[in-house]
């Protein structure tokens, strides 16, 4: 089978990303960052406690990592010149996009995939052998996530005309609302839609809030990686929602097991709605941008 | 198959109420060499870009090899050879892997170390091209063009940049190209440099093109003497622009 004409481009992207410093920096910082034993984790998890690590890595400093290594990858080439080389190749400008969304995914991909596997060989020595299937799939989710933000910066790097608006746009627009503070965010625009004050100690049964919830990105690939864990679902990091649903403790967590009764779930709010809002963060925003960008003049 | 290897009609582009290029018709034939003049701001640079969709146009029609350039994109730029002006290079990686890309790209059949040899760029070729001065990069720039033996080569400003050396080397690979029966377009607005090797230049002045023909014509033309040079002809028919430095001397 014949390589697509954007795979060169692609593989020119990864090597670039490989040869330079960030991604293993991310990648080292992240196994420090997510090896985090809890009591809870272990009481409840056991051995599986090593594949919640891999969660802890994809959040809060896996997105922020992959912006910083992303946001720059079109609109720094259009203040360079060097996009003007890659315009005078044989490729349309959405093989460009596509190209550097792919080529960027795997020079971080790789890393990542170390780190986690770093993690595993770390978690599995102290808390024994865990279930190597949950730990596959949490990983490929994990990488589905990291995908769905190069695309997601990608696409803002694109779209912009200026380094200074894309930094402003992922960093103060998307990382900080949509993937730290979403949950007040989330709660304060339900308060205002529907005049009602809500907590996450004592959350409504209103589908409406918990899909408003799992808009985030980060929110959503907590609520697939949570139920490939068998922890419940939740919107939050693992360890809180066992805490929650599983301890008499009473917590700041939104948990849909703990607002509905049993068998009262709207269907929409399964744990595979997740899946598709992450798949829809990976496709729409690169899909507007790439608009954009075959229509305007990029020099 | 056209004669032609660069048409246009009408081709205009507009900035908000600057008119940067102005009902441009062009044609460039197959097989010969067509220096593309004007002052800074003539729209050379312009006309480039539409050319190679880096802009699309507010109206008019080009043809480049045949093809539409802004939607047969990948037909056509297979078949041309690019270089462009203030253009950068990626700093991490090698004069050699720039043009593996090139290469890989186009999927063409050819030699990054012999092309890097042609520019004289062989002792470099692993070197990355953030430590390259402003000459090694647009020899670099002009190695990626040279990929491939493409059909047409478009060169912007190609001498930006270099030394007497470079100069040289830019006409000797204009010469072999246009041997090979290759077309060349390139830009320029540094005149002694461009009837040595054209056979045919294009004047561009304020977004139109003012005259078209070879020396000999002009010369004849303009009434000008027999010794005439590009610069005389260009004065003559640019004269508020360039005339201007000449005076205050």
């Amino acid at each position: 089978m014949a390589l697509p004409r954007w795979f060169p481009l692609a593989r020119a992207e990864a090597r670039r990303l490989l040869t330079s410093n960030g991604p293993w920096i991310l990648a080292i910082l992240l196994v420090l960052w997510a090896y985090r034993p809890s009591y809870v984790g272990w009481d409840e998890l056991g051995p599986n406690l090593t594949v919640g690590f891999i969660q802890i890595a994809g959040s809060i400093l896996l997105p922020l990592g992959v912006l910083l290594l992303s946001y720059r990858s079109v609109v720094a080439e259009r203040s360079s010149g060097s996009l003007k080389f890659l315009l005078g190749l044989p490729l349309t400008r959405t093989d460009i996009l596509v190209a550097k969304t792919l080529g960027r995914s795997a020079g971080i991909a790789i890393p990542v995939i170390g780190a986690v596997a770093v993690l595993g060989l770390a978690g599995g020595l102290r808390f024994g052998l865990f279930s190597p299937l949950r730990f596959g799939a949490v990983l490929l989710v994990t990488l589905l996530y990291v995908v769905t933000l190069v695309s997601i910066a990608t696409a803002v790097s694109a779209a912009t005309t200026s380094t200074v608006r894309a930094t402003g746009v992922l960093f103060g627009g998307f990382y900080l609302v949509l993937t730290v503070l979403w949950k007040p965010v989330a709660t304060a625009i339900y308060g205002a839609a529907t005049g009602r004050a809500v907590s996450a100690y004592d959350a409504p049964a209103d589908g409406a809030l918990f899909l408003l919830l799992r808009m985030s990105p980060e929110r959503s690939y907590h609520i697939v990686t949570n139920w490939l864990l068998g922890v419940g679902n939740s919107g939050a990091l693992f360890e809180p929602a066992l805490t929650k649903l599983r301890t008499p403790t009473s917590i700041n967590v939104y948990a849909v097991d703990a607002a509905f009764e049993p068998g009262s779930v709207p269907l929409y709010l399964h744990e595979l709605s997740g899946l598709l809002v992450l798949l829809c963060w990976l496709i729409v925003p690169l899909g507007v941008a790439r608009y954009r960008f075959e229509r305007g003049d990029l020099v | 198959m056209t004669s032609l290897a660069i048409e246009t009609a009408g081709l205009t582009k507009r900035y908000g109420d600057t008119v940067a290029l102005d009902g441009l018709d062009l044609s460039v034939e197959r097989g010969e060499v067509y220096g593309f003049l004007g002052p800074n701001g003539a729209g050379k640079s312009t006309t480039i870009d539409l050319l190679l969709n880096y802009i699309k146009p507010t109206s008019g029609t080009a043809r480049v090899l045949g093809y539409d350039p802004w939607t047969d994109v990948v037909a056509s730029h297979r078949r041309i050879g690019i270089c462009p002006d203030r253009f950068g290079t990626y700093d991490g990686m090698s004069a050699r892997q720039h043009l593996r890309l090139v290469i890989d790209t186009k999927d063409v059949d050819d030699d990054p170390d012999r092309l890097l040899e042609r520019v004289g760029l062989a002792d470099a070729a692993t070197r990355p091209a953030g430590e390259f001065s402003q000459g090694m990069e647009q020899r670099l720039a002009l190695a990626m063009s040279l990929a491939g033996e493409p059909d047409l080569l478009i060169l912007d400003e190609p001498f930006t940049g270099l030394d007497p050396h470079g100069v040289a080397l830019v006409r000797d690979v204009v010469d072999a190209e246009s041997d090979r029966g290759a077309t060349v377009f390139f830009s320029s607005h540094v005149l002694g440099q461009v009837e040595v090797v054209c056979d045919r230049v294009g004047i561009l002045h304020h977004g139109r093109l003012v005259e078209e023909g070879s020396l000999a014509v002009f010369r004849e033309q303009l009434d000008l003497s027999d010794d005439a040079t590009i610069e005389d002809v260009f004065v003559e028919l640019t004269s508020e622009t360039v005339s201007a430095p000449e005076e205050s001397r």
